[in-house]
């Protein structure tokens, strides 16, 4: 066509100007030349344009395609990845800790004990619903004639409700105190976890029941519910499990457990302030199940516990008060005279941790603290007739010096030295390594 | 006009918030961030590997993706600012946000759309995304633990997001500041 | 499907059943039958063989003399235990045959486990105070036949003064019209009846005694007994706990009162047993020689079942072989044994007390004295004092059944 166009103009030329044509012609054929060449120019470039749009839709589209699907792996040992769709999928997690423990006044009680193992696996429904179950293995070895013990620490189903509200049914962890939700060993300091919170409030506490808990605009989270709860027909009062832990000796954990009495949870954790966690909890209920010609059909046990921590910059610090109560203990103590473990009347514990993040180096990070904590798991009893009845202890007061190497982000070793004011011989010095993820 | 630029947004979107989980849709979140906003364009990112390093440097966290999903915020023809798109993993979850950006690449403010962790949901409380604003990856506190709070019985949550803000300041330093 | 075949099966299957169900435990919730005196009441609510079972255990036609049933030495009155002093109850053709060992209680052995070692390879369980007997049934046996008991000359014999018994028609209407035609069987019939009886009738384990009411929170202890209790549950103190269990179990089930193992005490040679005199004899209970099963264990040589507290403040008669005749002498025993040695002993010519002097020397090593309370030295003061030995006298009374508290 362009041809065309400069035939017309060149014949238009030629007819308009006759006697010009033969000085012109030489200069026209260049003006001629030039703009051919510029014309081709300008259809090479628009070409170019043409596929450059055609690289930008097609990139467009994949990005659009590729969107719904994110791309981190790193973080998760996600099986599939999770799609904002329908897709349900299943997630294994893991954590482990293996421990060593030396008295330092008896080398012989030295030991090394792979604590637990436990295997948690998360499967999501769909948007609103999912389940979680977490196994466990403790002491390595399990059988009739070894230590080890198998057991499922949680095994409930959650669904979602509108305006943050979730339901959970089915053996989950109580919400009391800072470690019993929240109990990796990657999540606390120190190889052993602190004693308030494994003799007063049982370690990984979890009942049978059903719980409600939701959000508010301020960072208030509430979570109630109905659970079962502790056996006083499992007292053993001849034994040393009642004083080393009270509740702990009597936990049902969803063992064909009794359920003529129920108990009630309720907890408090305010977040409002960002690093800042204030809290607290209760958890009541009998224990005595109406079983046939037992003395304590009345007993009521009660924890309670308060707790807060805080994280201005590498500052780790944590505080908590937790104390239990059992009612109506007279009669089943009276039947218990002379044995060394009556059922105490009260047993409670506070401590109080700091922690620094004192070096980063690469993915080490080294934080090394110090817990002082103070607990008595027999700190009163209900009178018993002549004095018949066995003195409350004196409170235990342990300080812990150590310190945190975590190692990225789910593994930590540990090194701890604990101090015991009463009982001196159980003073021990800790080393650990946890993982977690 | 071509309209394609509005399918990843319309991906995104996959209709209003059905469930809590999903808190907000991408539209809803671009509309928080700059309530002044006449239009809306999609400018996907695509980073070169020059880039990508640089990113690696000033976030301290691997680069992650060549892709990233930007949308420009425009007052008729003046930039107002930017928002990205991402998700992290929180604990086992997928946690879905944008963070809107300044012209300059400071953090202007921060939008949680999908958290389905039963712990944490308080990173969607004003106070805790507040800390965010008015930072870049110039001026660092980006960090849990350097700037950032962590929240309590959540860590992980709170430290993949955050490494996810930070990751995308360094982003919009590199590639999409002024 | 009512073929023959399915019929026959029945019977059995029913009793199986029956034994089965009657076995699971005594439990508390027992209608206190008061122990009566007059011709046996056959308790309504028993199986058919357990009702025969009663009427064996009160015939006193079984024996040769034709006055000794299990009923007179384990009487019904008295905790199914004797109701005299004598160390081992006389038996035979005369009545004149002095037994073995004291006669113990049949009380509260619904729950005795079969004969075991456990994991620890501590001997437990088994009827008999050697534990030799594997069931009740199995206990049952002996008495019929031994020379020193009910004297018959074979199974055959008792049998055949079965077939003379009043009940002999109900008999064979439960075990079948033949069934006397085989002496084994039949007898083997009438100690499953006879077994059938102690399991289901809650008069062998009613747990209505002032203890079990304390438990329950009904009725309050004295404050002697309430002292007794604590010094027999304080490991440091009497330490009776450490057989003889005090406490409700860990599912609710009430207390036994032993733990079923076996101990050696040491007891004094009891010169009331006439065996005695031949100073070979020697009753070594776990090795023999009435059992036989266990002779190559000798270091169980001397150990005897520990026996259920329930209602041993009815006896007058204790420990195998019924060396004391009053509880305060037992209880005192237990903790004045090795600080005062000669208040139990006889001392020899030589002026050595003859410590554990019913057992042959080689054994004597096997003597329990490492527990509390027979950890301590002569010189030493013992676990109890004399009053607190009258308050654990005092406790044990409360274990006796048929408690009714004062209104």
């Amino acid at each position: 066509m362009n041809k065309h166009l400069i035939a017309t103009a060149l014949a238009a030329a030629f007819l308009a100007a006759p006697l010009a044509a033969t000085a012109g012609e030489a200069e026209l054929m260049a003006r001629i030349e030039k703009m051919a060449a510029e014309l081709e120019q300008l259809k090479a470039e628009l070409k170019a344009s043409v596929k450059k749009t055609e690289a930008v839709e097609q990139r467009q589209q994949a990005i659009a395609a590729a969107a719904p699907a994110p791309a981190p792996v790193a973080a998760a040992p996600a099986t599939e990845p999770a799609v904002a769709a329908s897709a349900p999928s299943t997630i294994f997690g893991a954590y482990g800790e293996i421990n060593y423990n030396r008295p330092t006044k008896n080398a012989s009680g030295s030991q090394a004990d792979v604590r637990r193992a436990v295997i948690g696996v998360e499967h999501r429904f769909d948007q609103k619903t999912k389940m979680v179950a977490e196994f466990e293995w403790e002491h390595a070895v399990v059988s009739a004639d070894d230590k080890g013990e198998s057991e499922v620490e949680q095994l409930y189903v959650e669904r979602e409700f509108g305006n943050g509200l979730r339901s959970k049914v089915g053996l989950y962890l109580i919400p009391m105190g800072l470690l019993n939700t929240n109990h990796e060993p990657t999540a606390y300091y120190g190889v052993e976890r602190n004693f308030v919170e494994t003799a007063i409030i049982p370690s990984t506490w979890r009942e049978v029941g059903v719980s409600l808990s939701g959000d508010t605009a301020g960072g208030l989270t509430w979570d109630t519910g109905v659970t079962t709860g502790f056996d006083l027909g499992k007292w053993d009062a001849a034994g040393g499990d009642g004083r080393e832990s009270p509740l702990g000796s009597i936990h049902q954990e969803g063992q064909q457990a009794k359920s003529r009495d129920l108990s009630v949870h309720a907890a408090l954790n305010w977040r409002g302030v960002p690093g800042l966690l204030v809290g607290g909890s209760v958890f009541t209920g009998k224990a005595g199940h109406k079983a046939d010609g037992f003395t304590a059909n009345d007993a009521r046990i009660t924890m309670v516990d308060l707790h807060t921590r805080y994280t201005p910059g590498r500052w780790d610090l944590s505080a908590l008060y937790a104390r239990g109560q059992i009612s109506n203990t007279e009669a089943l103590n009276e039947t218990l005279v002379g044995n060394p473990t009556p059922v105490p009347k009260s047993f409670a514990g506070w401590y109080t941790q700091a922690a620094y993040r004192l070096m980063e180096v690469g993915d080490y990070t080294l934080s090394p603290f110090v817990r002082y904590e103070q607990f008595n798991t027999a700190k009163s009893y209900a009178a018993v007739p002549q004095g018949l009845g066995v003195a409350a202890s004196p409170d235990e007061k342990v300080t812990t010096v150590g310190a945190n190497l975590k190692v990225g982000e789910g593994v930590v070793l540990k090194a701890d030295y604990q101090k015991f004011k009463e009982d001196k011989s159980r003073d021990r010095l800790n080393l650990g390594m946890g993982f977690s993820y | 006009m071509r309209y394609r630029h509005l399918i990843p947004l319309a991906a995104c979107a996959a209709g209003a918030p059905a469930f809590a989980a999903q808190y907000l849709n991408a539209e809803q979140a671009q509309k928080l961030m700059f309530p002044e906003a006449t239009a809306f364009r999609q400018q996907d990112l695509a980073l070169s590997l020059a880039q990508m390093q640089q990113v690696e440097k000033l976030a301290g966290l691997a680069a992650r993706s060549v892709n990233w999903r930007v949308v420009g915020a425009y007052s008729g023809d003046q930039l107002l600012g930017y928002m990205v798109l991402d998700d992290v993993i929180g604990k086992f979850e997928l946690i879905s946000y944008a963070v809107g950006l300044n012209p300059d690449a400071t953090v202007r403010q921060i939008e949680i759309l999908t958290y389905r962790e039963s712990h944490g949901g308080e990173i969607r409380l004003p106070a805790w995304r507040h800390q965010f604003a008015g930072k870049s990856a110039r001026t660092g506190g980006l960090t849990v633990g350097d700037g950032i709070a962590n929240i309590s019985g959540a860590t992980l949550s709170c430290t993949h997001l955050t490494d996810g803000v930070r990751r995308i300041a360094a982003v919009a330093q590199v590639a999409l500041k002024k | 499907m009512r073929t023959p075949y399915s019929r026959a099966l029945l019977l059995p299957a029913a009793l199986l059943l029956a034994s089965l169900a009657a076995c699971s435990g005594g439990g508390g919730s027992s209608s206190a039958a008061a122990p009566s005196p007059t011709p046996p009441v056959v308790e309504a609510g028993l199986s058919q063989a357990a009702k025969l079972g009663e009427l064996i255990f009160k015939d006193q036609s079984l024996s040769a003399s034709g006055k000794q049933s299990c009923a007179t030495c384990h009487s019904p009155d008295n905790a199914h235990g004797p109701t005299n002093n004598l160390s081992a109850q006389l038996g035979g053709a005369n009545g004149d045959v002095q037994g073995f060992r004291a006669a113990p209680s049949l009380r509260y052995l619904n729950q005795n486990p079969a004969f075991f070692f456990d994991k620890d390879g501590t001997p437990t369980g088994g009827i008999d105070r050697d534990g030799r007997a594997q069931s009740l049934a199995e206990q049952a046996e002996r008495p019929f036949v031994a020379p020193h008991e009910m004297a018959n000359a074979s199974k055959q014999d008792v049998v055949d003064k079965l077939k003379k018994a009043p009940y002999v028609e109900q008999f064979r209407a439960q075990f079948g019209a033949a069934i006397l035609d085989n002496a084994e069987q039949a007898f083997s019939r009438m100690t499953f009846a006879l077994q059938a009886f102690q399991l289901e009738a809650p008069e062998f384990h009613p747990f209505d005694s002032k203890y079990d009411q304390f438990l329950a929170g009904k009725v309050k202890l004295s404050d002697q007994e309430l002292r007794g209790l604590a010094l027999f549950n304080d490991p440091t103190k009497g330490n009776c706990i450490g057989c003889h269990t005090s406490a409700r179990g860990a599912n609710g089930a009430p207390p036994l009162f032993t733990d079923f193992t076996f101990d050696n005490l040491g007891v004094p040679r009891n010169k009331k047993l006439a065996a005695t005199a031949d100073p070979a004899y020697f009753d070594l209970g776990l090795c023999g020689p009435d059992r036989t099963d266990l002779t190559a264990r000798t270091d169980l040589c001397g150990a005897f079942k520990v026996p259920t507290l329930r209602n041993v403040a009815t006896r007058q008669t204790f420990f195998h072989n019924g060396a004391f005749d009053n509880l305060k002498d037992v209880v005192a025993f237990y903790v004045r044994r090795d600080t005062n040695p000669e208040e139990w002993y006889p001392t020899g010519a030589d002026g050595v007390v003859q410590k554990f002097n019913d057992l042959p020397p080689e054994y004597r090593k096997n003597v329990n004295t490492t527990e509390v309370p027979y950890n301590r030295q002569p010189g030493m003061a013992p676990a109890l004092s004399p009053s607190e030995i009258d308050d654990v006298v005092s406790f044990l009374g409360t274990l006796t059944d048929g408690y009714k508290s004062k209104p």
